[in-house]
């Protein structure tokens, strides 16, 4: 009997002893992240401690479907972590502050939901002996604005009449006013309300409409690079698409059963905005539209991405969805 | 037509080694061990780790390929679930302690409980959460904790192997399928069981432990309830006590004592093999999502036809058969040894070709195409990592898959031929003409077109 309980207790002992060895010679700490569909938990642990400096590897997995990973802090994209293969990645945060992950492959109705936390803790010794912290995040302009981003909106009644081209705007030349110009005061203004103050402007009074609105196009996407536009495209594919649509009509596959603003306002359409509804999207303020992405919907079913854009990211994506109602 | 293969000096030597069993029982009982540390803290990818890949694939193949239709019982012989239990009981790995109390309280199982219907439901709830365990790790570890728990439990409180004998889910198969089966362990000469007064098969002896599955080898006549063990081989002084090898399914054809839980033990295997073809190997994802998410209502509607279609459907269907074919062969009035139940129990015979030809086409697509994870696992078994043998690295390559239809269509063929042989003896002994066979044939027809419409499409 003592053979086979020592047997028994060897055993297992050799495994984890084994293991440990195996740990410490490979000088990094690994973390094994399981990926579950949200419904069946999500990420687990979907909340890592670390140290800054430290390095950890994560060896992702997943038992059920394709999944992915995207720590944007960190600049960490693994793709696709298939079912029944790991995928390996180190890390080491060098400041510390909160760092979102995110899974990056539909797998699943509450995909969206599909997130975690790294909490990098600063290296050893207080504050201030040389380690460096993540800034504290500045309050998103909505805020400052104290704009109510949910407040029912006018629809725009100034529509274009054709598609403005922010290139013929470019080539007019037209002098912006200084609200225009300057990109802080443009996010707090709507296109329509740009056109007006263009109309109401002496050097651009008497362009006709849709010269105005070409000018508005270039003043609201001049200041996207081609870069800007290329992350936008990627991002929108991955995050927006599916229930926005690829043409962000809002006839996204799995945005069918979202409730979308009738949740908060009953009288208006269930599902995912159209973001090609000039009315509604020309009346809108980037700044709105920056919320709207950042905080998420509040029971339309749509997720927050505060956690995960940086504030180019952001500025990018509301340029890319001005494009489906202003050419470049 | 038999031969008493433990004739041959070797291998005599070799069954009455007390050496044997325990050997293999460890052996067997350190895989077990890998595969619920695996489960509880490996990795919960299930072809990643060993719990699933060497219990439900190389296990599970071995067994319903190999073992259980060329070696009847053998698996029973190494299994490792009640080991810890029996091992317990004797305070011996391995000599038996002639004269020392066994540590048990030794009680008999309850008389009305000496049947197969507790390993008929154990094997019924095991199968209907069976998309889980079969897919998660952990869930397969407890399961497997749990087996050798109760077996520990019942060791200590009831004689000998009542758990293998009365409770084993998977013991009730087995000893089903294993009457199919080219191998028995039998007496020689049954006139030297009757002259020998002590029985010690039975009661056991300095070279051994009496019959640890509470049979009387003496008259034993079906593998059924025969673990194996060779207990007797070792315990009986003259040498009367035998492993024969004898033509396949041979005992079908003469057993005469067939119960009714052991026709539910047949038919509760096919509607399963129904079940699982449609569900785990089948076209339709929502059957598999909706037995996979238990807890919402749509898996208490999956639940219910598990049941219905195990308990009910099927049953009531093959009763049917059995009466139309009695009506058919113009028996009108229940005569001698027709009784309904007998008659239901005896036709039930069918149900062990045709049913393990199920199971061995159902599980010739699975394992084929999911053995080759059965290289890169043991050099990984907890999927941290690891290369122990440098097969880590091997990729997943499916085997045969082209050839698989041609392997099942042949192998459901050859149970349906076997049963519907069976349907027409067991008429002949009940006085019935053909007639009272065609119904049941009709059913084992169905059921073989009902398989490999599931298993081609």
């Amino acid at each position: 009997m003592t053979v086979v309980l020592v047997a028994l207790v060897l055993f297992p002992a050799t495994l984890f002893g084994y293991q440990a060895v195996r740990t410490r010679a490979a000088g990094v700490r690994v973390i094994d992240v399981v990926a579950r569909v949200p419904e069946l938990g999500g990420f687990s642990p979907d909340r890592l401690q670390l140290r800054a400096g430290e390095t950890v590897r994560l060896r992702l997995s997943s038992p059920d479907v394709v999944h992915g990973l995207t720590i944007p802090g960190l600049g960490v994209d693994v793709g696709e972590i298939y079912p029944g293969k790991v995928v390996e990645v180190d890390i080491t945060p060098q400041k510390a502050g909160r760092y979102a992950f995110a899974c990056t492959r539909w797998c699943g109705a509450d995909h969206w939901r599909m997130r975690g936390v790294i909490e990098v803790a600063p290296a050893d010794g207080a504050p201030g002996d040389g380690d460096e912290t993540q800034p504290e995040a500045q309050e998103p302009l909505f805020q400052r604005l104290g704009l109510d981003i949910d407040a029912p909106r006018h629809a725009a009644r100034d529509l274009p009449a054709e598609k403005p081209s922010a290139a013929r705007g470019a080539s007019l030349g037209a002098p912006l006013p200084a609200e225009l110009a300057d990109p802080g005061r443009r996010r707090a203004l709507s296109p329509v309300e740009g056109f007006q103050l263009l109309r109401n402007s002496p050097e651009t009074g008497r362009l006709d409409d849709q010269t105005l609105w070409d000018t508005v196009a270039w003043a609201w996407l001049r200041d996207a690079t081609p870069q800007d536009r290329t992350r936008a495209v990627s991002l929108y594919a991955r995050d927006c698409a599916a229930c926005h649509g690829p043409d962000g009509k809002g006839d996204g596959p799995a945005g069918v059963d979202l409730p979308g603003m009738q949740k908060m306002r009953p009288e208006m359409p269930a599902g995912p905005a159209d973001l090609t509804d000039p009315a509604h999207m020309l009346a809108a303020s980037d700044a709105l539209l920056q919320g709207k992405i950042l905080r998420g919907g509040m029971g339309t079913g749509m997720p927050e991405f505060g956690s995960l854009y940086t504030d180019e990211e952001f500025w990018a994506m509301v340029a890319y969805v001005r494009s489906f109602l202003l050419n470049d | 037509m038999r031969y008493a293969l433990s004739d041959i000096a070797p291998i005599k030597r070799i069954l009455r080694s007390r050496w044997l069993q325990w050997s293999l029982m460890s052996a067997t009982l350190l895989f077990f061990v890998l595969a619920i540390i695996a489960g509880l803290f490996g990795t919960p990818a299930g072809n990643r780790n060993f719990g699933i890949v060497f219990v439900w694939i190389v296990w599970w193949g071995l067994l319903i390929l190999l073992l259980v239709p060329f070696a009847g019982r053998l698996w029973c012989t190494m299994c490792p679930i009640p080991a810890p239990g029996e091992w317990i009981q004797r305070r011996s790995l391995v000599q038996p302690r002639p004269g020392s109390r066994l540590y048990t309280l030794g009680l008999k199982w309850p008389r009305k409980l000496r049947n197969i219907w507790l390993q008929n439901f154990g094997f019924l709830a095991v199968a209907l959460f069976s998309i889980v365990i079969l897919t998660t790790p952990a869930i397969t570890a407890f399961v497997l904790l749990g087996f050798v728990l109760v077996a520990i439990v019942t060791s200590l409180l009831f004689e000998r192997r009542t758990f293998c004998r009365y409770l084993c889910p998977v013991g009730g198969f087995i000893g089903l399928y294993s009457q199919a089966a080219p191998v028995e362990i039998r007496v020689k000469d049954q006139a030297v069981c009757a002259g020998h007064r002590e029985k010690t098969c039975y009661t056991g002896n300095e070279e051994g432990y009496g019959c640890p599955w509470m049979l009387f080898p003496g008259s034993l006549t079906a593998n059924t309830y025969c673990g194996m063990c060779t207990e007797c081989l070792k315990t009986c002084p003259h040498d009367n006590v035998a492993l024969f090898v004898r033509p396949p399914t041979a005992e079908l054809w003469q057993r005469a004592d067939r119960r009714v839980d052991e026709a539910f033990k047949g038919l509760i295997m096919l509607a399963c093999a129904f079940i699982y073809s449609a569900v785990l190997i089948g076209p339709w994802g929502f059957l598999k999502q909706t037995a996979a998410a238990v807890g919402p209502p749509g898996w208490f509607a999956y639940a219910a036809a598990f049941l219905a279609l195990n308990l009910a459907v099927l049953p009531g269907l093959f009763w049917l058969a059995v009466r139309i074919g009695g009506r058919l062969s113009g028996r009108g009035r229940e005569q001698g040894g027709n009784r309904p139940r007998k008659l239901f129990a005896d036709y039930a015979a069918v149900l062990v070709p045709l049913g393990l030809a199920a199971w061995a086409a159902f599980s010739l697509s699975f394992v084929l195409v999911n053995l080759s994870y059965a290289w890169s696992v043991p050099s990984d078994p907890l999927g941290w990592g690891w290369d122990l043998l440098g097969s880590a690295s091997l990729k997943w390559t499916p085997y045969l898959t082209g050839l698989v239809p041609y392997l099942q269509i042949p192998v459901m063929l050859a149970g349906l031929g076997v049963a519907l042989a069976l349907a027409l003896s067991t008429a002949r002994r009940h006085g019935q003409t053909a007639w009272g066979a065609i119904p049941v044939a009709v059913f084992c027809t169905g059921a073989t077109i009902g398989l490999l419409a599931l298993y081609l499409v």
